[in-house]
């Protein structure tokens, strides 16, 4: 039984300069899905991730959030119900962990000018709202961040990107897109981040996970998406995906086509090292 | 700052004290009304004193003007000179031009300014850092030389004067009690910045500063709160601007100078960052140095000035910073508690 | 706009407000911030000199000569003890390196102020000789100088950084702190150098224009503005752009009086510094680099 398609995106590309980023990229997420996006640097990964933010201007091509033409500045995409985190976690490092979780959560009710409005009078008038608290405590503990007090510029920056994806989580996302969250995490941030994912897929929301620990990505997600110089050489299965002759060339360099020579000569010689 | 969150009930033992901890903000008000109480004490009936409790209020409230969109939010506007002649402008005009009651003016004059600022942070919505200082600085001065030529409507270089006193429904009050009142709106006004400041909004308008696009990702329009942050600053330097022309009896194009905005970016550096009462702080201790120092040896706003460069290089969260590290850190000696720093 | 003098009036004041710009040019290159201290270094300059002619009796050029050296020494100071920490501290953030800027600015004035006193005093002719007449034009000694010095200055900085290793090394260090010291190159030295000339630049800048409208201690702010708004408008991609940038302002600065009034100038800055900040933040001259 096919679940509901929350994200459509179709002929996505973006060029700057003398550069293709991406070049028509098409895909479709599902509720409950978990989508991985792996592929070398400069392969797009990133870039996706921004143009369906709305971090970037797409070129060309166009998104659907159920149903709906997600289009505009960043923030009303996410209004929309779209959350993320930054490859380069994006943090107001002079704030508190516990400060720097809310915003995920304040931001639903300062999104229009009167709930901002209204906001700064409710700020000044009711500082700390309980209910907040508690949701924060509990994203907290769902992702094992302890000790909230720290700032957020004390913490390492597996820890950081942690306390991004609660941020994120904070906004209850339809749409979760999280760019290399792995990177620098422990065991244990690695566990949290999978555990947010689990929960995300129960919700009925969907999940886009960027990384380059492929195997970490294969083991976490439905479907995996492999991209090359801005274009979609694979998507389906991940160990299928391990396993393909697609996986071997972008990552090995061993090319059928767009290589110079066009006959079909490797780029790159593959020897073994014991011989 | 994190010294006001509340801490969860289990994990402490029970002091009685740690219920009024739990009023966020409660810490500086306390402080804040000690001192002002102390202050209006010395004051007495000392006309020069009162000049100078009047001086060191509207200063608070033009550094309390540009806490929020300076500090909090991270864009050095240095319009201030022009928000507060607005203010004063609006209590000056009121009183000499129309025959509403006076106390309309602190509606107008900080409405007008709210929306001054709102304009001039649309038109330099994409300037950040060096080039909106020097615009708004510019700005500023333009303001001045436009109160020196709309002769007829602002009186020129001469300004407003002979400015009618203040009437709430027959009552007028004395000298003493602008002075108590200023120093009342200058309290009230630290303290709902200080807890705005740690609201979910504040949380909001401080991650802007350093990660906006954290906050654009959330679904906040960075555009927008920067605006609402720059008028609610540009409001609360009118309220300043009005409180000290009505105590003076009169406004010029020169009353507000663009030193009083260089005073206004050093006082929260003078007082601490951290929170709004630092601003008035670094406030207090502008005007003694700059209007009430013995100007017989040294110059008390050259010693401000190099006071200023000290701090910035040695002590960069200010006094109010330093003290209020002393006091986390003797409070949690006496709970016996791990010091959080 | 016939009105030759006019002309030279603006080309007079085109050419101080190109030297400011010349010198926040130097740092901006060489240490990446703009240092808006330069209206008050220029102000040292004039007013020290008048001051010490003044009070000791001082000779022009050795009471000169002294204004520059303060001059050259607090512009190093500021470097070295002001804004180098505060960069460093703040990892380069824009509003730390402001704020100690506004503060040095408003430091020195008040030095300025307490050392000197407050009321303005005349400027001083570096040369004096009668005022020379072209046509129907009579310019003073004071404007000659003025002219000859900016281009002087203008030229020798060209020089400066093309011929010498220091000035070729100056845009290498400027565009990267942090690659250049990995390349080991004498970042340091390279910055201090830059503020030293700056220093050097405005000081004399500041005693050439004080014969004009005398000067004080307060004087600086604005032509700090003026200096910023010049080399914004002029652009960093040639040496020169500066004085292109400070020739437009100070056809504004004479010209718009002239015609709409007295407080118009402050208006047209305005005016431009919204126009170029907003649309042209580059300037009107770009550094385009070649691929």
């Amino acid at each position: 039984m096919a679940e509901e398609i929350l994200l459509v995106g179709r002929g996505l590309t973006k060029r700057y300069g003398g550069v293709t980023a991406l070049s028509e990229v098409d895909f479709e997420l599902r509720a409950g899905e978990v989508l991985g996006l792996v592929g070398p640097n400069g392969a797009g990964k990133t870039t996706l991730v921004d143009l369906i933010s709305g971090a970037q201007a797409a070129t060309a091509g166009e998104l659907t959030l159920r149903g709906s033409k997600l289009a505009g500045p960043a923030s009303r995409r996410a209004r929309a119900g779209l959350g993320r985190t930054f490859q380069y976690p994006q943090l107001a490092l002079e704030l508190d962990v516990r400060a720097n979780l809310l915003l995920g959560r304040a931001a639903r009710r300062h999104a229009t000018l009167w709930q901002m409005i209204t906001g700064a009078f409710v700020g000044a008038l009711r500082p700390r709202v309980a209910a907040d608290e508690v949701a924060v405590r509990a994203i907290a503990n769902e992702l094992g961040i302890r000790d909230l007090d720290r700032e957020a510029g004390d913490l390492t920056l597996g820890e950081q990107r942690l306390v991004e994806v609660g941020r994120a989580l904070g906004q209850d996302p339809l749409v979760l897109l999280l760019d290399e969250p792995f990177a620098g995490s422990d065991a244990r941030g690695v566990a949290g981040i999978a555990e947010v994912i689990h929960t995300v897929r129960r919700r009925g929301h969907a999940v886009i996970l960027v990384d380059h620990n492929v195997d970490l990505v294969a083991r976490l997600v439905d479907r995996i998406m492999l991209l090359d110089r801005g274009r979609v050489v694979f998507d389906g299965d991940p160990r299928e995906c391990l396993a393909s002759q697609q996986m071997q060339n972008v990552y090995f360099g061993l090319d059928t086509d767009d290589d110079d020579a066009g006959d079909g000569s490797p780029k790159a010689e593959v020897q073994d090292v014991r011989s | 700052m994190t010294a006001q969150t509340s801490q969860p009930a289990a994990a402490t033992a029970g002091w009685d004290i740690r219920d009024i901890r739990r009023v966020p903000g409660i810490g500086g008000f306390a402080l804040g009304c000690a001192a002002a109480v102390l202050i209006l004490l010395w004051v007495g009936s000392d006309g020069y004193k009162q000049t100078l409790v009047t001086s060191a209020a509207t200063y608070a409230l033009i550094a309390l003007g540009m806490y929020v969109p300076y500090l909090m939010a991270g864009s050095l506007s240095m319009a201030y000179s022009a928000y507060a002649g607005i203010g004063g402008y609006a209590v000056g005009l009121i009183s000499t031009k129309t025959g509403l009651p006076l106390a309309v003016a602190w509606l107008v004059g900080p409405i007008v300014a709210a929306l001054l600022a709102v304009l001039l942070g649309l038109v330099t919505r994409r300037l950040s850092g060096f080039f909106l200082a020097a615009v708004t600085l510019l700005f500023g001065m333009a303001f001045t030389a436009f109160l020196i030529d709309a002769e007829a409507l602002s009186g020129g270089s001469g300004g407003l004067g002979n400015l009618r006193p203040l009437n709430l429904f027959g009552w007028t009050p004395s000298h003493y009690q602008v002075v108590l009142g200023s120093a009342v709106i200058v309290c009230v006004i630290a303290f709902l910045l200080d807890r705005l400041r740690l609201s979910p909004w504040g949380v909001i308008v401080r991650t802007m500063r350093d990660a906006p696009r954290a906050v654009e990702a959330a679904g906040v329009r960075v555009p927008v709160l920067n605006l609402l942050a720059l008028a609610l600053g540009a409001a609360i330097a009118a309220v300043g601007g009005g409180l000290f022309t009505y105590s003076a009896g009169s406004i010029t194009p020169d009353t507000f100078t663009l030193n009083i905005v260089f005073l206004a970016i050093f006082m929260p550096l003078i007082g601490g960052a951290g929170t709004p009462w630092g601003a008035v702080a670094g406030a207090v201790i502008a005007v003694e140095l700059t209007l009430n120092f013995p100007a017989i040896q040294t110059s008390g706003t050259l010693l401000l000035a190099l006071g200023v460069l000290v701090i910035m290089l040695v002590a960069p969260r200010g006094v109010v910073g330093y003290a209020d590290k002393l006091r986390t850190r003797t409070w949690a000696l006496l709970r016996k508690e791990p010091d959080r720093g | 706009m016939t009105d030759l003098q006019l002309w030279l009036s603006a080309v007079e004041m085109g050419c101080f407000f190109g030297m400011l710009a010349l010198a926040y040019y130097l740092i901006h290159v060489g240490a990446g911030f703009f240092n808006f201290a330069i209206g008050p270094y220029a102000m040292m300059g004039g007013l020290c000199t008048t001051w010490l002619i003044i009070t000791y009796d001082l000779g022009v050029w050795p009471a000169a000569a002294t204004a520059v050296a303060v001059t050259v020494g607090l512009a190093a100071l500021t470097e070295l003890a002001i804004v180098r920490p505060v960069q460093k501290r703040s990892g380069g953030g824009e509003l730390p390196a402001l704020v100690a800027v506004a503060a040095v600015l408003f430091a020195i004035q008040q030095l300025a102020g307490y050392v000197f006193g407050y009321p303005t005093l005349p400027g001083q002719s570096l040369a004096t000789f009668d005022p020379v007449t072209v046509g129907e034009v009579t310019v003073q000694p004071s404007s000659l100088l003025m002219i000859v010095v900016a281009l002087l200055s203008f030229a020798l900085s060209a020089l400066w950084i093309r011929s010498t290793r220091t000035g070729r090394l100056l845009r290498a260090v400027g565009d990267s702190n942090r690659a250049a010291a990995l390349l080991g190159l004498p970042v340091n030295r390279i910055r201090l150098i830059a503020f030293v000339l700056a220093g050097f630049v405005a000081a004399l800048a500041g005693i050439l224009f004080a014969p004009k409208a005398g000067v004080n201690s307060l004087s600086g702010l604005a032509w700090s503005l003026s200096g910023f708004l010049a080399v914004v408008v002029g652009g960093t991609g040639s040496v020169w752009a500066p004085l292109f940038g400070g020739m437009l302002l100070g056809l504004v600065e004479v010209f718009l009086p002239y015609y709409f009034g007295g407080q118009a100038h402050v208006y047209g800055m305005l005016l431009i510094a919204l126009l170029f900040f907003a649309l042209k933040p580059k300037g009107l001259f770009v550094r385009t680099v070649r691929a």
